[in-house]
């Protein structure tokens, strides 16, 4: 009885693995949908405001405006980040075009050129778990079909996937990614170090219509390093922007205008 | 069997783990909820930025020195209002104002003495005249350079300091004097390049003369002769390179950047310029002649050529980041027309020998200051930062200039506390270190200590 109850449900198990396999798109395919979930195909600006929870209290907020573009060629992301609070930061700037970041302050009208590490730094490093192109710099595997609760802690079928670093500019060693069955909506994200050290865990929620789509209007990012330390970044106003390839010199930086 | 049950296993187990991924939602803070449920409001930069600035010094100074020289104040309090803000007026035309007015008391005879002074570090014109191109005139602070410690390329920082609290020298960045000129730029996808003019506008300011009036823009500090400037930023691989031609008076300099990323954590960098020009003994002694300062019959100390040659500046260095926010900055500087060992010991041998030539070599040492460029011909830079140290929103910083041939240095450490976005409290500690003949060990100012209270607005 115990041979066959077994048997049965191994075959059960099979079975519906096989059927998931015949009707489910392939993982890269996944991982594309869920970047054009979060990032729109042409070039846009948007604004985020950070809030920073210490011990479940908020603690720091944080607003800046982001200008992207996806490069047509190499599909990378380049972002021109503007802070515009708190008042002692205000006008700070950073260009991210792959390796060539600078750092600008206006009080000294200087730009000083920084290391894709100091990226990862700050409350604004969490910008990589929102903005990165994951398609790109990730080759996928999927894992399977997976019942998740999100950030709501409402249940979504999901698409439970591992994404590992294929490119050198991939921020993380490694991604498990949640992404929802028949709407290619990120659920949650969870990012890893070189070391398998777990980093971050993103929850995405409150899904909006912008820029013609459902988009994930606010990002939970849990610091899993420091569990204490959680951010909210919540974006708005987002709206396609013409942005010429020579907003992205760093020479560009001192004539940005947020408007 | 086995491999059926431990297919099962498998099975069993991934239905477990999903149904345990949600344990981090505890982590969730219940607070976010009454966060605003729509997006927040569009950002701008309506407005600049505006300051407040308090800062309370109290200096020690070193007796017995080689060369004799008036001690500085030991106590300062410094009051400072900052603005700065930008314009537009139709979507092509901008203006920018860049301000700082100081309060300062020091000690007086039998009471404080009491100044003002206001800087004009800016104030401009843009005009767009097509996309990405640019046409400014007015006061306009123009800095070029990569390094931190010392920037050869950055021709218009000379003349331009003014009153800080901070010794590092990324402040004195910050708060300088800009020259008035007229400038062009225009900014490509695979590149800029920057045309600029400042012509002379009033003969220099002797070095040893304040500026007569507390609103006097000081043109005569920083329009004291013709300059022009080309650079031309091409992007050439992951080099960010910048060429730079520089002419002033009779003399023209070349000017080189360099910066390139080695793996995640590091930026290397270099910066030269070059060109035909007298040492800086004799470049400071002709402009003391030239400005009155110093009596034209007055022979050169300590002694030196008075005669032209290829004198290269250099500084080349990395910075290194972790993942901790830690920031190190490591620099080795050159500058050719800098004191070489004899000219040290020749320094030291006349100030010892001919108190009456204090003037003149004390002179030497304010005209490298004033011009922002290294005493010796080498020189040791380190920076170090960590922001967030121990708790949030505590930044610790440290910087040094030390002389490898002496081993004498300069330092100073910081901290500083964010205490809301408006608040912040600064202290800095930093001293002179080294013999009696040494660079840093022979200046009067021993240690310093200033508190920095900040309000923004």
């Amino acid at each position: 009885m115990f041979r066959i109850l077994v048997s049965g449900a191994v075959m059960a198990a099979l079975a519906s693995s096989a059927m998931a396999q015949s009707t489910s798109p392939s993982a890269e395919e996944i991982v594309v949908g869920a970047d054009l979930t979060r990032n729109p195909g042409q070039p846009f600006r948007v604004t985020d405001t950070l809030v920073e929870y210490i011990n479940g209290q908020p603690h720091d907020r944080l607003t800046l405006v982001v200008f992207a573009k996806e490069d047509g060629g190499t599909h990378r992301f380049a972002n021109l980040v503007r802070m515009v609070e708190p008042e002692r930061d205000t006008g700070k700037m950073v260009l991210m075009n792959g390796s060539n970041m600078w750092f600008y302050d206006p009080s000294s009208k200087d730009s000083v050129r920084i290391s894709p590490q100091q990226r990862l730094l700050g409350q604004a490093a969490d910008g990589d778990v929102v903005t990165a192109n994951l398609a790109r710099d990730y080759a996928a595997t999927l894992l399977g079909e997976e019942k998740l609760e999100d950030a709501d802690r409402q249940n979504r079928t999901c698409w439970h996937l591992d994404l590992t670093a294929s490119s050198d500019e991939a921020v993380y060693s490694r991604i498990e990614y949640w992404v929802e069955k028949n709407s290619d909506r990120p659920v949650k994200g969870k990012f890893y170090a070189d070391s398998g050290r777990l980093l971050k865990i993103a929850y995405y929620r409150k899904y909006v219509e912008q820029l013609g789509r459902q988009r994930p209007s606010q990002t939970i990012v849990i610091d899993a390093v420091d569990q204490t330390l959680v951010t909210t970044m919540t974006n708005s106003d987002m709206r396609t922007e013409d942005i010429p390839d020579s907003w992205f010199h760093r020479d560009y930086l001192p004539r940005l205008k947020v408007e | 069997m086995r491999t059926l049950l431990a297919a099962l296993c498998l099975i069993l187990a991934a239905g477990s783990g999903a149904a345990q991924e949600n344990g981090d939602l505890g982590l969730i803070p219940e607070a976010i909820d009454s966060e605003p449920a729509g997006p927040s409001p569009p950002a701008s930069n309506a407005h600049g930025k505006y300051f407040l600035e308090n800062d309370s010094t109290l200096a020690s100074t070193r007796g017995n020195l080689t060369a004799a020289m008036p001690p500085p104040s030991p106590w300062l309090n410094r009051t400072s209002l900052d603005a700065y803000d930008q314009w537009s007026v139709d979507g092509t035309l901008f203006f920018t104002f860049s301000d700082r007015l100081n309060l300062s008391e020091t000690n007086g005879t039998g009471a404080p003495a009491e100044t003002s002074r206001n800087d004009v570090r800016e104030v401009y014109g843009t005009w767009e005249p097509a996309s990405e191109t640019y046409v400014e005139f007015g006061r306009i602070n123009l800095k070029n350079g990569v390094a931190l410690g010392f920037n050869p390329t950055d021709f218009f920082k000379t003349r331009s300091a003014v009153a800080q609290a901070s010794a590092d020298p990324a402040s004195l960045r910050d708060d300088r004097l800009g020259t008035l000129m007229l400038r062009a730029e225009t900014i490509w996808d695979g590149g800029s390049a920057t045309i600029a003019f400042a012509p002379r506008l009033q003969p220099p300011r002797p070095l040893d003369r304040t500026a007569p009036g507390w609103l006097n823009p000081s043109f005569d500090q920083t329009n004291g002769a013709d300059r022009f400037l080309v650079a031309l930023n091409p992007e050439i691989g992951d080099f960010g390179p910048q060429a730079l031609i520089y002419h002033e008076g009779e003399r023209t300099r070349f000017g080189l950047n360099l910066s390139h990323p080695l793996g995640q954590a590091i930026v290397a960098y270099a910066e030269w310029a070059g060109g035909n020009a007298p040492d800086l003994i004799a470049n400071a002694i002709s402009v003391g002649k030239a400005t009155g300062t110093l009596p034209s019959t007055l022979p050169v100390l300590p002694s030196t050529s008075t005669g032209r040659a290829l004198q290269n500046d250099l500084a080349v260095g990395a910075s290194w980041s972790s993942a901790a926010r830690i920031t190190l900055n490591l620099e080795f500087h050159v500058h050719q027309a800098g004191f070489s060992s004899a000219d040290w010991r020749n320094w030291f041998a006349v100030g010892a020998a001919d108190p009456a030539a204090a003037t003149e070599l004390w002179y030497v040492r304010g005209y490298a200051s004033d011009q922002q460029e290294p005493m010796s011909r080498q020189q040791v830079f380190l920076r170090a930062d960590w922001q967030d140290a121990f708790i949030k929103d505590l930044e610790l910083s440290a910087i040094a200039f030390v002389n490898p041939v002496d081993g004498s240095a300069m330092m100073q450490a910081a901290a500083s506390r964010y205490l809301s976005g408006a608040w912040t409290v600064a202290g800095y500690f930093g001293g002179t270190f080294g013999g009696r003949r040494s660079e840093w060990g022979s200046i009067p100012g021993a240690v310093n200590a200033t508190i920095q209270v900040v309000r923004y607005f």
